[in-house]
């Protein structure tokens, strides 16, 4: 059968083929054409691009770890277990941290578990302040993923507290993302707005040493435009981490 | 779309970058193991699809056209096409003699289309799928996110082949008149 010019049949058929009901002989005939017809092709490209936006309701799943490791061992790259095994990401590290605190930092965070996806690009991290020998770090994941997606330092003496986004797509659009010290007692301080820019500079009420003195983990909270209207966590809370001292 | 971030990393998968298929999949995989996971209701069979899918994503990213179709429309139909043909494997079918997988496919999809309202960038579709007559959308939601053929959504909805098959094809010309007119 030749359906060049058959437009309503064409237009069917494209529609059935992108749904996905289009099966058994009649698609692999259908694909044959497609290969053929490049305004059969465009029919199907329309479609799919009417009925794509469907997908943005299928909850995402994170693939088992092992998956892109087999994708990267045949696209001839050594597979890494993720950020962490990534040589990039500890040399940054221990550049910024003077290599004492570097495993230090190794012993805490190695009960993460293993990260699902590679470390796309090499983490350059810049000295907090003047004094890099001495500081707060917090690397704050995602507990569903396990993934990092922020991290967060500061100089002992300084007040200002460098927060890195390393994840862009935490952005949420008219939503704003709040940084909490969550202090050994008492409630949540704010930190600042995470601004979901690649880098922030926070300023904190007080040298480091004293704000997060107290301070065994740093969370971020979803909350709405502009930050928490109450001075206190309202939306969910997304991202947490470990706040480590070291000197 | 210009400057869409997934666009720029299909175009370093052209060029070979692996870095650029490493940020596409930490960026889309969770989304795209979601959508074969519900399509084959099996995880080693959707991880099987996902690792054939990137390797697709590494080696054609030269012939995604931006004008055609955004980045992830690409990806998401290459990847709901491959579980298809993945349904279909030769003997597939007749390993499935007492319908079990046909049966132990959830009827719900009142969870997704719900969900649909609230995705901002579904807002027209969401809109569209609800002027159908609710047979129409049940059978089009069914075909969409479980794969179902025309064949299995007649013995799921319990209706003759030729009916739902009516209803697909009407549910369809409706939803393009009036995403047309949104």
């Amino acid at each position: 059968m030749n359906i060049r010019g058959k437009t309503e049949l064409q237009e069917r058929l494209a529609a059935e083929y992108a749904l996905g009901t289009l099966r058994g002989a009649a698609r692999l005939r259908f694909e044959r054409w497609l290969r053929e017809d490049g305004s059969l092709r465009l029919a199907v490209a329309r479609w799919e691009a009417r009925l794509a936006p469907m997908t943005a309701s299928v909850a995402p799943v994170a693939p088992p770890a092992r998956t892109w490791g087999a994708i990267a061992k045949r696209i001839g790259r050594p597979a890494g277990r993720g950020v962490w095994d990534s040589l990039a990401f500890w040399r940054a590290l221990a550049l910024f941290t003077g290599g004492t605190a570097a495993a230090l930092f190794m012993v805490v965070i190695s009960n993460a578990p293993p990260v699902p996806v590679p470390a796309p690009a090499p983490i350059v991290l810049r000295a907090p302040s003047t004094d890099t020998q001495a500081g707060y770090v917090a690397v704050l994941s995602d507990p569903k993923t396990g993934q990092p997606v922020v991290f967060v330092s500061a100089g002992r003496d300084s007040d200002e507290l460098w927060v890195r986004t390393l994840d862009p797509s935490i952005r949420v659009p008219e939503k704003s993302l709040e940084l909490w010290a969550l202090p050994k007692s008492g409630a949540p301080r704010s930190l600042g707005l995470v601004s979901g820019e690649e880098k922030g500079v926070l300023k904190l009420a007080s040298a480091a040493e004293t704000s997060l003195a107290d301070v065994p983990k740093l969370a971020v909270s979803l909350e709405p435009k502009g930050g928490s209207p109450s001075g206190a966590p309202t939306g969910p809370v997304l991202f947490t981490g470990p706040c480590v001292k070291y000197w | 779309m210009a400057g869409d971030p997934l666009a720029e990393l299909l175009a370093g998968c052209a060029r070979k970058d692996p870095s650029s298929l490493a940020r596409l999949y930490e960026l889309t995989s969770a989304k795209l193991f979601g959508v074969a996971l519900r399509i084959l209701r099996r995880e080693d069979w959707a991880e099987d699809v996902l690792q054939e899918c990137y390797l697709r994503f590494w080696n054609h990213a030269g012939e995604y056209k931006a004008g055609l179709a955004a980045p992830m429309t690409w990806m998401s139909s290459i990847v709901r096409n491959r579980c298809l043909d993945w349904l279909r494997r030769p003997g597939f079918e007749v390993a499935d003699p007492d319908d079990a997988i046909a049966s132990a496919t959830p009827s719900d999809v009142a969870g997704p289309l719900a969900e649909l309202e609230r995705a901002a960038d579904a807002a027209a579709i969401a809109r569209c799928l609800k002027t159908l007559e609710a047979k129409q959308r049940q059978a089009i939601a069914l075909a969409f996110y479980d794969g179902l053929s025309h064949s299995e959504l007649a013995r799921h909805l319990q209706e003759p082949l030729g009916t739902v098959k009516t209803w697909v094809r009407r549910g369809l010309l409706r939803l393009k008149s009036c995403l047309e007119t949104s």
